[in-house]
């Protein structure tokens, strides 16, 4: 009886790998994609900002104003690209892109500070992308307090005043389970989850809609094959794939990016292996609602790739995101993979800190299976 | 070309696609969800970080520190452990993501003068909170000294730099409004990409385009016959992200409508062409999928949209520049929050005519020959 069931699902699982062995193209965009996404995206994604392109405008033209220009040249922050010749090229500038910040001397900067008065100066910031603007605005104060400071600090020992006897708090940034801040090390764990879900979940929510498509779900159904069989073999090479690219993903993070694995791989491996069951679980759930393979590629760019980009914690806080939203991460899987996986590989946490995320991705797992079977079942009885 | 041919096939298209009646909701649903989601967290300003204290000075001084965080509003404190040691393993299960550590003697060694050190903990395993999170802790702690210094009451008259920084275009700094202009071009591609690409390929599979042609209908009618819906459809996708966009998140248009319509019917042709290409050279409709997937990836990830360019590394930036949709995202943040027109976003525009040129030439070129094979 189980045997034979056994063997009804080996035949299975051997058609669906004959079908993805006689695709190379498929293979390739399996196994060979992935790790071309994981390079890409460890190289590109980054969102410290250096380098913004500056330009300045020294109207003073004094020894005074082009040492207060030289601190903007001396910082990786700003990049200064040039002189403008008046106001009206800075407008100009921005619209064309050429610079994101505008440093502006008026004159009489030199004739002010000689005479121990606070020198006026602008810096004015192109708000197009704010992220890069609010970093250039908080950078351009510090440069300028710091600058003010040391004007001070000078003027003060010429006076014989000592300035910084005043009691100040001074702090220290301590970065934990990344202190370098290594952007790889930030990445590549929760890359390697919002990998995992566009693959899989865009395989299988194309899989049962196939076999519709062609008529062959109708052989099947006369065959002796029940249900929760056809389910787990169409699930099993997948499951078999997508940990191989786990696998792969996770090599190259290590050998080749350098990433530390602090935590338990046994760990890291269970928990794999529920949320790519979850992921492709959640495919054949679209794949058994989609009446057409459009509909079903688009659910699963809607509902694999949007989610597990955005509301899974990958590269944006959920802290900061509206409570409504915060309730709709915790319907997708990704959100507690990534949790385990930063913990796992950085944290080096364990069961005794993870399981609640763990019990949640078993839970969710089996649930999401569940469902997938009621509703094919109800469409194939019809 | 024959005007009523084509009417009849933009009609047999549309009948085509309301068989599946999911899938036109889903083409107008999608929009609506990305700019949901895109808006809200990708736009969200990072803040509420979830922050533990361990006060070991219990003085004045340190509970006005610790006052001054949690009024912030980019930190909550949600935990209070008495020892440093607690804090590892709040951090470890991910319960708190920054700490403030304000050690014994602060307030003694304050009133001494000098420099008093204070410890600020962050999670380093998500970029954003490490680098955010210090730079708003060391900011407050700036602005906390500066307060003591005022009372103190010790203030010199001595030389010092006046600077008024002011943020152009975007005074507020609002992320959405640089998102939204960003994400009609991107939901754009996305979709009309996602569609076309099975519109050719489908024919095929089920053996309907050979039937086509055996009937009086040219191949230029069947092309601009098969794009004319889809066209239509990004016309209206585009429009709702649009409308949302100006009424719901009240994003601020600065720019001419003309501009606009024109960048954009170029990178609609740019859209179109790209999905009609994948569908010509994938032999089924999974590949064809697959196609696109692994397009769309670097689109998303290299056209600045989400990812500023100026922060990826020097080898990457080369490779921005084939990818349309950067020109796309650039034009529409030029001209949707600077206000540029035709003359400063000459660049993206003659870029975006270039794509939508050279595409739809390979196009129609491999159209011909696929259809002679």
């Amino acid at each position: 009886m189980i045997a034979a069931a056994l063997s009804r699902i080996g035949a299975i699982a051997r058609k669906e790998f004959i079908h993805i062995g006689r695709d190379p193209r498929m293979l390739i965009a399996v196994l060979v994609v992935p790790v071309m996404q994981l390079l890409l995206f460890s190289y590109a994604i980054s969102f410290d900002v250096k380098n913004v392109p500056t330009v300045v405008l020294d109207q003073d033209m004094t020894s005074a104003s082009r040492a207060y220009l030289q601190t903007y040249r001396s910082t990786d922050f700003f990049n200064v690209k040039g002189s403008i010749d008046g106001l009206a090229s800075i407008d100009d500038v921005f619209r064309r892109n050429l610079a994101q910040i505008a440093v502006v001397v008026p004159a009489g900067f030199g004739r002010s500070l000689a005479r121990s008065e606070k020198a006026q100066v602008a810096v004015i910031v192109d708000g197009t992308e704010p992220n890069a603007a609010q970093l250039g605005q908080a950078y351009a104060i510090a440069l300028n307090q710091v600058y003010g400071n040391r004007v001070l600090a000078e003027w003060g020992d010429r006076q014989g005043i000592d300035i910084a006897q005043a009691g100040r708090l001074e702090p220290r940034v301590r970065t934990w389970y990344n202190p370098e801040r290594r952007s790889a090390d930030f990445l590549i764990p929760g890359l390697m989850v919002v990998i995992i879900m566009i693959v899989t979940v865009q395989q299988t929510a194309v899989t049962l809609v196939r076999e519709r498509d062609l008529g062959t779900q109708e052989q099947m159904m006369v065959s002796p094959l029940r249900l929760p069989e056809l389910m787990i073999a169409k699930l099993l090479p997948w499951t078999f794939l997508a940990f191989v690219d786990m696998v792969v993903i996770a090599i190259v993070g290590i050998g080749f990016f350098g990433i530390p694995l602090r935590g338990s791989v046994v760990f890291l491996a269970v928990a794999a292996a529920l949320f790519v069951f979850a992921a492709l679980g959640m495919g054949l759930i679209i794949s058994a609602l989609a009446p057409s393979m459009e509909s079903a590629n688009i659910i699963a760019l809607l509902i694999a790739f949007l989610p597990a980009f955005i509301l899974s914690g990958f590269a944006f806080p959920l802290e900061s995101i509206p409570p409504f939203l915060q309730g709709v991460s915790y319907l997708f899987p990704a959100r507690y993979m990534i949790i385990i996986s930063r913990g796992v590989f950085l944290k080096g946490a364990g069961f005794a800190e993870l399981w609640p995320q763990l019990a949640l991705l078993g839970g969710y797992s089996v649930l999401v299976v569940v469902i997938a079977s009621v509703l094919y079942g109800r469409r194939a009885a019809r | 070309m024959n005007a009523k041919r084509i009417r009849l096939l933009i009609w047999k298209e549309f009948l085509q696609l309301r068989r599946d009646p999911l899938l036109l909701r889903l083409l107008f649903l999608m929009p609506v969800l990305q700019l949901v989601m895109m808006g809200y967290v990708v736009g969200a300003d990072v803040k509420n970080l979830s922050t533990a204290v361990v006060d070991l000075d219990h003085s004045v001084v340190s509970r006005r520190l610790a006052a001054s965080f949690a009024s912030s509003g980019y930190f909550v404190i949600t935990a209070r452990p008495a020892e440093e040691s607690a804090l590892r393993p709040l951090l470890d299960r991910g319960d708190v993501k920054v700490a403030l550590v304000i050690p014994e003697g602060t307030s003694r060694r304050l009133s001494a003068g000098g420099s008093v050190p204070v410890g600020i903990v962050v999670d380093g395993s998500d970029s954003r909170i490490a680098s955010v999170g210090g730079g708003y802790a060391s900011q407050l702690i700036a602005a906390f000294n500066a307060k003591l210094i005022a009372e103190q009451g010790l203030t010199v008259s001595g030389p010092g730099i006046d600077a008024r920084v002011r943020v152009e275009f975007n005074p507020s700094l609002r992320a959405v409004n640089s998102m939204i202009p960003g994400l009609i071009a991107t939901i754009l591609v996305l979709s009309m990409s996602v569609i076309m690409s099975q519109a050719v390929v489908r024919e095929r599979e089920r053996g309907t385009l050979e039937q086509m042609f055996v009937t009086p209908i040219s191949r230029g009618d069947y092309l601009v016959g098969k794009l004319t819906p889809y066209v239509l459809i990004g016309i209206v996708q585009m429009s709702i992200v649009a409308f949302i966009g100006r009424v719901w998140f009240q994003v601020p248009f600065n720019g001419q409508l003309w501009v606009v319509v024109l960048g954009l019917f170029l990178f609609m042709l740019t859209t179109v062409a790209l999905g009609l290409l994948i569908s010509l050279v994938s032999h089924t409709r999974q590949q064809a999928q697959q196609t696109v997937m692994f397009i769309m990836i670097p689109f998303m990830v290299l056209s600045g949209f989400i990812f500023p360019v100026a922060s990826m590394p020097p080898a990457i930036v080369p490779i921005t520049y084939l990818i349309p949709l950067r020109y796309a995202v650039d034009f529409l943040r030029g001209t949707f929050v600077k206000g540029a027109g035709v003359r400063e976003l000459a660049v993206p525009l003659l870029a975006m005519a270039g794509f939508a040129a050279a595409l739809l030439g390979f196009a129609v070129a491999s159209f011909h020959k696929r259809l002679s094979d």
